[in-house]
């Protein structure tokens, strides 16, 4: 009954470093991509608080969340496979 | 150096092969002849037996396994284990072993009055080592020539070629990048480190020479 344990504990071990992975990496991209931008709109101020505020409003973005889809879908792929091979 | 290189690569493919031919589903159209449960020994062959029945206990070196005996259309046979895999290793996360026994002793038929079914399994049959196919389910399907497209198998593959040849595409950027400058005046890299054996074994093998009665 609970052999379930190891595989979700390290599972979940495994799938926290590609989420925090992905996090970093995906901020970054963000910042390459302010930055530019920055430059494109004619340097609007001071470019340090120009990549910062849009920092900001990507924490609190959809597009943020969507990186904890790293948990959800290995999670959604075992459900559909016990599904699968028990139930049909 | 060369064949060095070449056999390295073609027992690592040849080994990540036999790992996805012997982990992925397959199906096998077939008639079940009987069901039955045999008690097994485990012994040099445990690696290629799954897990006991989820939630009993595992410790024991000896339990009794399902097994399947089938006939298939051409008339060879083919016998299948039918084991939990429970949440260990392949990830088929089968929970259902005795309802499959069930599902697999109805369907039984003879010759004269055959029954068609479709086998999902993975693994091997090899009588040198007593190892059998894991039965994960079986299906009846209208005749003996009846075809299964292996989505998973499809799937699973396209996933993986997908991450080797990213994989590849990175090592490649990163050693144009950062490793070829370093060894471009030494010329090619792989002949360079050909080259750099080739002397070390020379030294080593002047060394033992230097023990040597002369």
């Amino acid at each position: 009954m609970f052999g379930f344990v190891p595989v979700f504990v390290v599972g979940f071990a495994v799938l926290s470093v590609v989420y925090v992975a992905v996090s970093f990496w995906s901020r970054q991209v963000r910042r390459r991509k302010l930055r530019k931008r920055w430059e494109e709109e004619g340097r609007p101020g001071d470019r340090e608080s120009y990549v910062e505020a849009g920092l900001d409003e990507y924490d609190d973005s959809f597009r943020r969340k969507l990186i904890l889809l790293v948990y959800i879908v290995p999670l959604a792929v075992i459900v559909a496979i016990i599904y699968a091979v028990n139930y049909m | 150096m060369r064949y060095v290189k070449w056999a390295f690569w073609i027992t690592f493919w040849l080994l990540v092969a036999a790992f996805f031919h012997y982990t992925l589903p397959q199906h096998d159209i077939a008639r079940i002849t009987d069901t039955y449960e045999r008690r097994i020994d485990f012994g040099e062959n445990s690696i290629f037996w799954a897990s006991p029945d989820v939630g009993s206990d595992g410790t024991l070196n000896n339990r009794d396994v399902f097994f399947i005996q089938t006939v298939q259309p051409d008339g060879d046979v083919m016998v299948y284990r039918n084991e939990d895999t429970g949440w260990g290793w392949p990830p088929y996360f089968k929970f259902d072993t005795s309802n499959l026994q069930a599902e697999a002793a109805d369907l039984r038929s003879t010759s004269a009055n055959p029954t068609w079914v479709a086998i999902t399994h993975y693994g091997w049959r090899n009588e040198f080592m007593s190892i059998f196919p894991n039965a994960v389910s079986v299906k009846r399907v209208e005749g003996p020539d009846a075809t299964i497209i292996p989505w998973v198998s499809i799937i699973v593959l396209l996933f993986f070629a997908a991450l080797a040849w990213g994989l590849w595409v990175r090592w490649k950027r990163f050693r144009a990048a950062r490793i070829d400058p370093l060894v471009s005046d030494m010329g090619d890299s792989w002949d360079a480190a050909g080259h750099n054996l080739n002397e070390r074994r020379g030294r080593f093998s002047r060394w033992l020479d230097s023990w040597k009665q002369k």
